[in-house]
């Protein structure tokens, strides 16, 4: 699943974020903010009224990220 | 010439906070050579001596730079800038929160860096709880380590010592990045590599980690609530309409006031009827023209700039961002975009708060379309020469000409949004457009830097486009005022009818006779000057008694429906206002974007206004 589909206030670990060599903008400001392959994030609020964005914690800050940016990012459920 | 240090860092470090303590209020704001990013310089003093320069580059996340800041901040740090080879550099980190600002100091020492950190915030670290071998951390970064606090002033005499020392030694700094090294930071190996040494580094040199602050997710609770925070967010948009609308009136009055007091005693003590016309309706109005903007720059700033250091302003974005995207702009353009309503001048300033060059760009290119204050007089002339004063469907408390305004803003709103769609399918995209950011915790805003915004926002609207406006001034009053005849001069003989007559076969379309063409000459400067020189082609003194009923009558008989209707259409498009010209050319740093914004806006008032006047007179 992506970012998006994840559940609220869980703790998830990104499995695969962008592997490819030549990352977007987009993509790189991702991994630069710590969206990492093994990182835990939670996704704290979605804001689904007109597909809004969603806030998530990752490496002790919280980012804003709209739903296309959060589609880039895949995660798993932590055991 | 003194040493120049410059301070850098991720944004959200209390790296301002930081600058403004080191280097008290000696500042300067001004661009960065050829963008329009806020350059910050200021020096440190001793004895009230300027010792060492200062300068606070924009806040970055990574050295690959995706913004126009961090493209700023990356070239200064890569040296490109040959004028600064000899600058050291402070990288500031954030103690409350190493895994992110970390990482910033292993890229630059893996590129050879000699580093002097500010380890910041470290009061609010210590309460948390965070204790650290800064020996341990200060030996691995290979860097030189001072724990400062803006706010308790912790280390920052320390701090002034070692730049000191710094700066008395010779800087053989001569990095130049090869192009391969620096396309590896935008490598997945190369990021995850400096992530795994930040980690490792951290697990190291943590004796006491930090408790997590759970304040600012109370706060957010509330904040980014649906309906909560909306319920905030639409009270402080209102709020701050306001205070640009209401609280700024005093004094502006107060402006105008002294203005016309000054006027008078130009006109008592000066005979030559020339030098007095040139002194009260060229220079004075002039200047007086253009102070008149200072309150509502000012009020707004400080708006602003609350809300930017409480750490706010991330969070309207949020909570604005889906809704404003579907009009094709970021959720932080709802700040410019609303405060235009009062005035464009600080809209387009307020422009700065979006990060991405081209959203900013197409924000300030529509505001020119959002109903300003300033044509409210002329909205008020044209309504009342068109519309009954009746109650609308016999209720009392809606009449229709509150109607007709209402109607107007709704037309300015949704053209300025059309427009702005527009310019998204066909300005060429030269960065991506992101909501990706940081929401910071939340601080308490210093009193001090809100004053120093403010005032540096006041300064820079007067030196950089106060001489314009002041300039077009005299030109529009000198071509109102001359060529005389026995020292008489009317607005009939003027250059300006002249232009007008010349124009006028242009305007026959819009029904827009030579009276007309003319009265819009003056309204350049400011668009309610037109009121007053209509007065003037129809021979009605202003403030005499009856005058609305009487312009409104001499409109309509002399103009007719068609036309007036045309004309109130033309002020709802036309650019009209050169103090809008003079901060575009400004704030974009360029003459080509005011330029467009000029010709479309020309063309847009000329098409709807010709539209206009035949539906117009095509139903009466």
């Amino acid at each position: 699943m992506t970012i998006n589909e994840a559940p609220i206030l869980q703790k998830v670990a990104i499995t695969t974020a962008q592997m490819r060599s030549d990352l977007s903008d987009v993509e790189s400001r991702l991994m630069h903010l710590g969206f990492i392959e093994g990182a835990k994030i939670v996704v704290k609020r979605k804001s689904p009224l007109l597909n809004g964005p969603l806030l998530v914690e990752v490496r002790g800050r919280v980012v804003a990220l709209t739903q296309t940016e959060a589609n880039l990012v895949r995660v798993e459920l932590c055991p | 010439m003194i040493p120049q240090i410059a301070l850098v860092g991720m944004p959200n470090v209390g790296k301002t906070a930081l600058f403004n303590k080191l280097t008290g209020s000696f500042q300067r704001v001004a661009n960065f050579p050829g963008v329009t990013v806020e350059k910050k310089t200021g020096w440190i003093s001793e004895d009230g001596q300027k010792i060492i320069e200062v300068l606070d580059l924009p806040g970055l996340y990574s050295l690959d730079a995706t913004t126009l800041d961090e493209k700023v901040t990356k070239d200064f740090l890569l040296l490109k800038d040959k004028s600064h080879h000899s600058i050291h550099f402070i990288l500031v980190l954030d103690a409350t929160n190493l895994d992110k600002s970390l990482y910033l100091a292993f890229q630059l020492k893996k590129l050879g860096y000699p580093l002097l950190i500010a380890l910041n915030l470290m009061d609010e670290a210590e309460k948390r709880g965070l204790k650290l071998d800064l020996k341990l951390l200060s030996q691995e970064l290979n860097a030189d380590i001072v724990p400062t606090s803006a706010s308790t002033g912790l280390g920052i005499d320390q701090l002034i010592i070692k730049i000191k020392n710094l700066s008395q030694a010779s800087n053989d700094l001569n990095l130049t990045i090869p192009q391969e090294v620096q396309k590896t930071f935008r490598s997945p190996s190369y990021i995850n590599g400096i992530f795994k040494e930040v980690d490792e580094l951290l697990a190291k040199v943590t004796i006491q980690p930090l408790k997590p602050d759970t304040l600012s997710e109370r706060i957010d609770q509330w904040v980014l609530h649906p309906l909560w925070g909306g319920v905030i967010l639409v009270s402080l948009l209102i709020l701050m309409f306001q205070t640009l609308f209401s609280w700024s009136a005093p004094l502006s009055d107060g402006i105008e006031f002294v203005f016309s007091f000054l006027s008078e005693l130009v006109t008592q003590n000066i005979a030559d009827k020339t030098v007095r016309s040139f002194l009260v309706d060229g220079v004075l109005s002039g200047v007086g023209g253009v102070l008149v903007f200072l309150p509502q720059i000012m009020i707004l700033f400080l708006f602003i700039q609350f809300l930017e250091d409480i750490g706010y302003l991330g969070r309207a974005a949020f909570m604005m961002d889906a809704l404003m995207r579907k009009l094709g702009l970021p959720g932080k353009a709802v700040i410019p975009l609303l405060s235009s309503h009062a005035c464009a001048i600080p809209g387009i300033m307020a422009t700065r708060v979006i990060d991405n060059y081209r959203e900013r760009l197409i924000t300030m290119m529509v505001i020119p379309l959002t109903t300003c204050s300033a044509r409210l007089p002329v909205y008020a002339l044209l309504i009342g020469a068109l519309i009954p004063n009746k109650a609308v469907a016999g209720l009392e408390f809606i009449r229709w000409p509150g109607l007709m305004l209402f109607f107007l803003y709704m037309f300015g709103f949704f053209s300025a949004m059309l427009m702005s769609l527009i310019f998204k399918k066909s300005l060429p995209h030269s960065s991506p457009s992101m909501l990706l950011m940081e929401l910071p915790p939340y601080r308490i805003p210093k009193l001090k830097n809100l004053m120093l915004v403010m005032l540096n926002k006041g300064k820079i609207f007067l030196k950089k486009a106060g001489g314009i406006i002041l300039i077009i001034s005299i030109v529009i009053w000198f071509l109102v005022s001359f060529p005389q005849s026995n020292g008489q001069s009317s607005i009939e003989s003027s250059y300006a009818a002249s232009i007008g007559r010349t124009f006028e076969p242009l305007f026959k379309p819009l029904g827009f006779d030579w009276r007309i063409t003319t009265a819009l000459i003056p309204s350049i400067g400011a668009r309610e000057v037109v009121v007053s020189a209509l007065s003037l082609v129809l021979s009605i003194e202003e403030g005499s008694e009856g005058f609305e009923n009487n312009m409104s009558m001499a409109l309509v008989n002399q103009f007719g429906i068609g036309t007036l209707v045309a004309l109130l259409v033309w002020f709802v498009f036309a650019p009209q206002c050169i103090s809008t010209f003079a901060i575009m050319r400004r704030e974009t740093n360029s003459y080509l974007w005011p330029s467009v914004m000029v010709a479309y806006t020309l063309l847009l008032a000329y098409g709807m206004a010709f539209i206009a006047r035949h539906i117009s007179s095509f139903l009466f």
